[in-house]
């Protein structure tokens, strides 16, 4: 309670703030409406097929226009968990040795450029990953696990073009970095001195007590994970350009796929031709919608549940 | 090579943070099996004088330390020993109670143990863990909640704790700086009454800022003003018959 209240005075910021916070809340809620009216005219029509089939019948012919997303369901998937495979170990290790390791200037170094590749517009990851990334990836990883590993089912198809989930999910990897190791690197720079002391007074070397303090801010490291994964299933514009763009329930990581994002992307300029489709591609954002506040939801419940329970 | 006769020798020892002198010049002896108490107000260097006897201050860039400490005889800083074994003959309780949070009460104690490799099997860690628990006086309160995190604990038992950790590695030197700080009253007549026991079997360092409790549990004390050492001797005859006038005004409460 401020003082000023107290002597029957306006707080004005309180005052001013409230306009704003409700048009946010607002516009949430609106958005949120939308996006649900929008979707009933495809549920009515095929039910919860939309989300569990995996057909694109986009036909002149209204009666014939059948849709389901389940092949961009699984895209998204499974992109965003190999992009946290390969954000998790670089962020970790990134931000260890910035904290730990780094002399004081490079320190600054390394926190400005994560910072400015955190920010960089997602197109210009897009269009590295298609012109370098992708070749890179088929020539140095794709080809030799296929020379050399093609016994595993998933690895026994030859890579042909290199637009893949594997390309798209690395891609994504690398651009949520910067904001999970933005996470991880504060997590692990507010662990309290004294507990370092703790672990080196115990006689741990530097490795162990690392070990002992990443386990300290685990659950910090799980909630900017789980925000990267929601980052990354969101992800549209550079997905788009190396996922490969087709409808695909395959495991393997080195065939063309969709994601939601990217079929809502590319699909959207044919929907005013066909009757059916806008309303499926509404029914795909929704998801995208439920998915990504499910999982905002979920990170902020672990980071609080841990500030709690390690508060002292 | 000899085994000295004392704990810990300080020659000569000056310690900086940057350019900022804290520790001036100080010699110390620290009779094995007493409780050694330092003294003085706050900011004139306890913490910092402490952590230098086990190589805690390594991890502050900034800081510089001359002169030498021996540990038995052994110089801890020169090549003789590695700050690891130091920190293992040399346990610390701190002036926050920091029992790792996210380690339960149990694992709290068998890091150090794992890490260092003191004990050979599970069932020799189980015991060894009882035994600190015992010896901390915090088995009957905790026994039936080893897995439960420290978070459940009060302040007392959880400086309990991080004593049953350091006592658990049997280390030489027992350090302990201002433990009683943060504690309510209850709490902190149990840490008193647990140094006097401890004192049978480890050679303990209390840092306190208390001159009372320096009076009620020490042997040996030792009075720090603004870096240096301004006396030493016994506890009896410190508080007694000081030499110095700054000591006897700090003991009557006239030095802030
Ligand atoms: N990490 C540090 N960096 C720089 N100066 C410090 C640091 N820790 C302590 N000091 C300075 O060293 C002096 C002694 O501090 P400290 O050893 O904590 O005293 P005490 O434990 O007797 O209160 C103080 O002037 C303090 O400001
Ligand atoms: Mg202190």
């Amino acid at each position: 309670m401020s003082t000023l209240k107290k002597f029957g005075r306006f707080d004005r910021f309180d005052f001013l703030t409230y306009p704003a916070v409700l048009f946010v809340f607002l516009l949430f809620t609106w958005m949120l409406a939308v996006y649900v009216t929008s979707s009933i005219p495809a549920f009515q029509r095929e039910g919860w097929n939309v989300y569990f089939t995996n057909v694109w019948n986009a036909s002149e012919c209204p009666d014939k226009e059948y849709y389901g997303i389940l092949a961009a369901i699984w895209g998204s998937l499974y992109t965003s968990t190999i992009a946290l495979l390969v954000a998790l170990p670089l962020s970790i290790s990134y931000s260890i040795f910035v904290v730990d390791y780094a002399p004081k200037r490079l320190k600054g170094i390394l926190e400005i450029t994560s910072d400015i590749m955190a920010g960089l517009p997602t197109i210009i990851y897009g269009i590295w990953g298609a012109f370098f990334l992708v070749p890179f990836l088929k020539e140095w990883v794709m080809m030799p696990v296929y020379n050399y590993l093609s016994f595993i089912p998933i690895f026994s198809q030859k890579p042909v073009s290199g637009f893949s989930f594997f390309s798209a999910g690395v891609l994504l990897g690398i651009m949520i970095t910067p904001f999970v190791s933005a996470v991880v690197r504060e997590a692990y720079t507010t662990i309290p001195h004294t507990y370092r002391e703790a672990a080196y007074s115990l006689g741990l070397t530097r490795y162990e007590a690392t070990k002992i303090l990443i386990g300290y801010v685990k659950p910090a490291m799980i909630s900017g994970t789980i925000l990267g994964f929601g980052r990354a299933i969101g992800e549209t514009v550079a997905v788009s350009l190396v996922v490969g763009n087709a409808f695909n329930l395959s495991a393997d990581p080195f065939s063309p796929g969709y994601t939601i994002s990217s079929l809502i992307a590319t699909q959207y300029g044919n929907s005013f031709i066909y009757t059916h489709m806008t309303s499926v591609l509404y029914a795909a954002g929704l998801f995208l919608f439920l998915v990504g506040l499910f999982i905002t939801l979920l990170g902020m419940y672990v980071l609080r549940r841990w500030k709690k329970n390690v508060s002292i | 090579m000899s085994e000295s006769e004392y704990a810990i020798e300080v020659e000569n020892l000056n310690i900086y943070y940057g350019n900022n002198h804290v520790i001036k010049s100080i010699n110390l002896k620290i009779p094995q099996k007493t409780v050694f108490a330092i003294m003085g107000p706050s900011g004139c260097g306890k913490s910092t004088m402490l952590r230098s006897f086990n190589r805690l201050l390594d991890l502050n860039k900034n800081v510089r330390v001359n002169g030498s400490v021996h540990l038995f005889g052994r110089d801890i800083y020169t090549g003789d020993m590695d700050s690891v074994e130091v920190r293992r003959e040399v346990g610390m309780v701190f002036q926050y109670p920091n029992p790792f949070p996210h380690l339960s009460i149990y694992n709290n104690i068998a890091l150090g143990l794992k890490m260092n490799k003191l004990v050979k099997s599970d069932k020799e860690l189980d015991e060894r863990i009882e035994w600190a628990l015992k010896k901390a006086g915090l088995w009957e309160e905790v026994k039936h909640r080893l897995n439960d995190y420290p978070s459940g604990l009060s302040g007392g038992q959880r400086q309990r704790l991080v004593i049953a950790r350091v006592i658990a590695m049997k280390p030489k030197v027992i350090m302990m700086d201002e433990p009683t700080a943060n504690i309510d009253p209850v709490g902190s007549k149990k840490i008193e009454d647990l140094i006097f026991e401890l004192k049978k079997d480890y050679t303990i360092v209390l840092v306190t800022h208390n001159p009372a409790q320096a009076a009620r549990v020490s042997d040996y004390v030792a009075f720090i003003y603004l870096g240096e050492l301004v006396e030493a001797g016994e506890t009896g005859k410190i508080f007694t018959a000081p030499e110095s006038k700054l000591t006897e005004k700090y003991l009557t409460g006239k030095l802030v």
